[in-house]
């Protein structure tokens, strides 16, 4: 007799568990392979990666205020000083791979300082090179901090950067002339440059090489 | 079936075939609209700032988020649409809705009131597995499967309690003022209850369109497959956060 509720026919119970087992591999298949790469960054089967629902993932992220912080006027540092100079090429705006932008960071512990100077040649108008100088914290597990120093349009800049916390900071640059350019960044101070490819230098720039050398092979 | 009553059926069904439509699109963006405040299904926005501002009494606002949380829940949506999938009599509606409300209402207003705490994703995850639960009973898996059949009444009654915690987690995820909490709490039960007749009216107006043509007999194994697959995706999903993926 039929339960009040039910199918009027139950199904085979062979019948049922394959059913059963094909709704579990199927529900398996789209969490595992879309919702957690997409909502969690955890990619077991890897399709996350493949299908590039992973990209739909960013961290948590917390605003910093940077214009608060205070350290000491003097201050040393374990680690030894150094300068770089990089040369950034940045294709013209709409380039179809992206190549009109991109982002350099480099690694400073709190409190590191840096002094830096950056400019880039060849735009007409200097309202069409937009760059966002920030950086956020790169703890893997935990939300972001973001601070936020300085989102404007113009064609160069120099000044320093006392860190306000452990992590990655730098420039995104957007070219956004009809003219492919080179960014020249020189900086200086307690700092580590980010290996190509790595998080904050995903655009694989290499540096101290001129300009036609500077993007590494991929 | 005599081909008299036959023409009659098309002729009704020809007649009766906008509403179907008109019904299951609105469905539809109800389901859309669930989506969009999808998978972590909560109080957000603007809607959570409301209730942390709350300083007293305010049933209405609190009736409305009752509702809205109801009508946008495809959770509690897809338990109630598996629990009255095969239920063709009225009354057998009325008291398995009756108990499911019975069950969530308890524990939505002891949960609140006592403070007592759950943690939201276990509860999310006993959710779908409630889900999936209905479905495999649907058709008939706990019979054919383990030779014996669970007291359905109990069962919903049951998974009743537990949407009840999923309720109130959700509410007590933010700072509720105790000055009126009682009435806004009420207001907020009796707001998912109206909720819920507006999702069953709708699901009842496509179910009973629905079992008069043939597709009904052919598709309603396929349906109850989909709603067990869908009770399996909120289950391991809402388990895969609570085991730490969420914390990022």
């Amino acid at each position: 007799m039929t339960t009040e509720g039910q199918i009027s026919n139950p199904l085979p119970a062979g019948k049922m568990l394959a059913l059963t087992a094909v709704a579990l591999v199927v529900a398996s298949l789209v969490v595992f392979g879309a919702i957690l790469p997409a909502e969690f960054n955890w990619d077991p089967l890897g399709l996350g990666r493949v299908t590039g629902l992973s990209r739909l993932w960013a961290p948590k992220q917390v605003a910093f205020d940077a214009s608060g912080s205070s350290v000491p006027v003097a201050r040393e540092y374990a680690v030894g000083f150094r300068s770089d100079t990089i040369e950034i090429p940045l294709r013209p705006d709409g380039d179809r791979r992206g190549g009109d932008e991109l982002e350099y960071k480099v690694r400073m512990a709190k409190d590191a300082t840096l002094v830096f100077e950056w400019s880039v040649a060849d735009i007409p108008n200097p309202e069409e090179f937009y760059y966002d100088f920030h950086g956020h914290t790169t703890v893997p597990g935990a939300e972001m901090t973001v601070a936020t120093y300085k989102q404007a349009t113009g064609t160069s800049a120099n000044g320093a950067l006392t860190a306000p916390f452990d992590g990655i900071h730098g420039w995104f640059f957007q070219n956004q002339s009809v003219n492919p350019v080179v960014v020249r960044v020189k900086i200086s101070g307690f700092y580590e440059l980010i290996p190509p490819g790595e998080a904050g230098n995903e655009a694989r720039i290499v540096a101290n090489v001129p300009a036609d050398k500077a993007l590494g092979a991929k | 079936m005599p081909a008299a009553a036959r023409s009659f059926c098309c002729r009704a069904m020809r007649r009766t075939a906008p509403i179907v439509w008109a019904t299951a699109i609105l469905g539809v963006l109800i389901v859309g609209a669930g989506i969009e405040s999808a998978l972590g299904h909560g109080i957000g926005g603007k809607d959570a700032a409301f209730v942390a501002s709350t300083k007293s009494a305010d049933i209405l606002p609190f009736m409305y988020l009752g509702a809205k949380h109801m009508v946008t829940g495809y959770d509690h949506i897809l338990f109630i649409l598996g629990v009255i999938f095969f239920l063709y009599r009225l009354r057998d509606v009325l008291i398995y809705v009756t108990l499911f409300s019975i069950g969530h209402s308890i524990t939505l207003l002891a949960g609140v009131l006592m403070k007592i705490d759950v943690n939201a994703y276990l509860v999310d995850a006993i959710i779908g597995v409630s889900v999936a639960y209905k479905a495999f009973d649907n058709l008939g898996g706990f019979k054919t499967v383990f030779g014996v059949q669970p007291n359905n009444k109990i069962a919903v009654a049951g998974f009743g309690l537990v949407h009840g915690f999923g309720l109130a987690t959700k509410l007590q995820e933010f700072k509720l003022n105790p000055n009126g909490l009682v009435a806004n709490m009420v207001g907020f039960n009796v707001g998912v209850e109206i909720g819920q007749l507006i999702v069953l009216a709708i699901m009842l107006v496509i179910m009973l369109q629905w079992r008069k043509t043939a597709s009904f007999e052919r598709f309603a194994v396929a349906a109850n497959v989909l709603i067990l697959t869908a009770g399996f995706v909120l289950m391991e999903y809402q388990f895969a956060a609570y085991f730490g993926a969420a914390k990022v």
